[in-house]
């Protein structure tokens, strides 16, 4: 059901992060605040220019708290939009940002979200539900039970889940942002607690704080706002999907790729792009088996081989696809808010040649992909 | 820790834990069936209530008795349990694939952890769960074991 019809171009011109871990000192405004003036910095566009803003984050911290951070850089009366929808808040935020801009109605936009994030295992329905008594309300479980099919119908080994670890803890050793720093063998994954057989706990994100903000432009008005265009990076898909009903409807595990495939379709058809075109991919590896079912979904690699790619070192930094270039969820941890405009962040900063010791080489195609309950799902497709 | 049960059963009719999912037989409320809605126009069948089908959007549904047996599609023995469970841990939960479609996710009881095998065939069993010092919180939840 394709019903998009973009109009102007449009680039991100400024991104920018607060770093992502604990910060029981600063509050959800604070976090988003530094981000966002990061990312002004970063395009070169004062405060004062931008005409609509949208904030993407999931818990309460009061009312209008998009309203409230923004405040603090001036009260220039824009419209200014708080988004909630799960794990992809901040990649809807961005993704409305690219309509409001494409369809004409502005010429510039910000997106940016963060999140503070209580400690333990994510639930999704409320603490009186039924759910409660049934114990399938378990994101890691959720995780755990694809792995334990995936495994059944592909072969694949727990060290190759463990080797996704690896390489995103490699990956964001080079990350000054980055949550998690440390870097892990195969044998320290395995060897690390159970959480939900046979996910192991350095095979499930950490539960992090962060903020994330993006300039976006009209292409048409860049050179109005003086917008360096060496470093604008035009988007060339952005799709959100929810639920699809694809024969698989029944299919019970949290975040399944199934809901993934048709956003990628949506997104590829929109840039005029296959994934055999795609440089360097951002997924939802909120768990390692996240990371090679997502890819497979997105049509990196045939279904059940990511995870014999990734053995083989093709998803790392030095390898034909890599993915998560800046540790991904599994190091950077998941502030449901910022998580899918720091992928924007990340895909933006490789695509410019900027990201220092993890730059992969000359990559020109990006890829962000975020999903979350509700079978919320965004596939953003950037490109030099 | 074991869930508190017994006596208030034995005063008070035994309550469902979800009745648009579970329905207690009305003589022995240690009985019961799962529920689902299946469309009348396109077959499609889901677990628990449904308005509209998920498939073709009909609004013609008709409520049916699932049935009791299934295979394991998958299954992970979970040791940090979500806040607020209720039974012991680790405890095993296992997604059932039934005939008529639908996946039911519930625990996994009477089964060593050893003997979990994706594609083992599952049946349908009630046990109470009470919260702990939750009073009136008793409720007959749906669970699996090996067939
Ligand atoms: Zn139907």
């Amino acid at each position: 059901m394709t019903q998009f019809r973009p109009g102007r171009d449009v680039y991100v011109v400024g991104v920018g992060l607060h770093s992502f871990g604990r910060f029981p000192e600063q509050t959800l405004s604070d976090l988003a605040r530094d981000a966002v003036v990061d990312a002004l910095r970063d395009s070169g566009v004062p405060w004062t220019a931008i005409p609509v803003a949208y904030f993407g984050h999931v818990y309460y911290h009061g009312m209008s708290v998009g309203e409230t951070t923004l405040a603090q850089l001036g009260l220039t009366g824009v419209p200014i939009i708080n988004v909630e929808n799960a794990c992809s808040s901040g990649s809807t935020a961005f993704w409305q940002a690219y309509w409001g801009i494409t369809s004409g109605v502005f010429d510039m936009a910000l997106a940016f979200g963060a999140e503070k994030v209580p400690g333990g295992p994510v639930t999704v329905t409320a603490e009186n539900s039924p759910a409660r008594y049934i114990g399938g309300d378990h994101m890691m479980a959720g995780y755990a039970l694809r792995m334990t099919r995936y495994m059944e119908e592909t072969g694949a080994p727990a060290s190759a889940f463990a080797q996704v670890t690896v390489k995103a803890r490699q990956n964001a050793s080079m990350n000054p942002y980055a949550h998690r720093k440390d870097t892990y063998s195969v044998e320290d994954v395995l060897n690390s607690r159970l959480i939900a057989d046979p996910l192991t706990l350095y095979q499930c994100c950490p539960t992090s704080e962060g903020g994330a903000a993006a300039v976006l432009c009209a292409g048409d008005a860049l050179d109005a706002h003086g917008i360096d265009r060496s470093r604008a990076i035009r988007i060339a898909a952005a799709a959100l999907t929810s639920g699809n009903y694809n024969g698989r409807g029944s299919d019970h595990s949290a975040f399944s790729p199934y809901r993934t495939e048709p956003a990628a379709l949506q997104a590829y058809e929109m840039a005029g792009i296959g994934p055999e075109d795609v440089d360097i991919v951002q997924v939802h590896d909120a768990a390692t088996i996240g990371e090679l079912q997502q890819v497979e979904a997105l049509h990196i690699f045939p279904y059940g081989e990511a995870w014999q790619a990734t053995v083989e070192g093709r998803t790392a930094l030095t390898g034909d696809v890599p993915v998560n270039t800046d540790g991904g969820l599994l190091a950077m941890g998941h502030p449901f808010g910022a998580t899918g405009i720091r992928q924007v962040h990340e895909t933006v900063t490789q695509l410019r040649g900027e990201a220092g010791p993890r730059q992969v080489e000359n990559p020109r195609v990006g890829v962000a992909q975020c999903s979350g309950a509700g079978d919320v799902t965004t596939v953003h497709i950037l490109t030099r | 820790m074991t869930p508190s049960c017994g006596r208030r059963s034995e005063l008070h009719e035994p309550l469902s834990v979800d009745e648009r999912c579970l329905r207690l037989n009305a003589d022995d409320g240690s009985a019961g069936t799962l529920l689902g809605m299946r469309c009348v126009e396109c077959g499609v069948t889901v677990f628990g209530p449904a308005t509209f089908c998920q498939s073709c959007s009909s609004p013609r549904l008709e409520q049916i008795d699932l049935a009791t047996e299934g295979t394991l599609y998958s299954y992970t023995i979970v040791r940090v349990p979500p806040s607020g469970w209720p039974g012991p841990v680790p405890y095993v939960l296992g997604e059932v694939e039934l005939p008529e479609g639908p996946h039911v996710l519930a625990e996994v009881i009477d089964c060593a952890h050893d003997a979990l095998r994706v594609g083992m065939p599952m049946t349908l069993a009630l046990r109470p769960v009470a919260m702990p010092e939750v009073p009136d919180s008793e409720r007959v939840v749906y669970k699996w074991r090996p067939a």
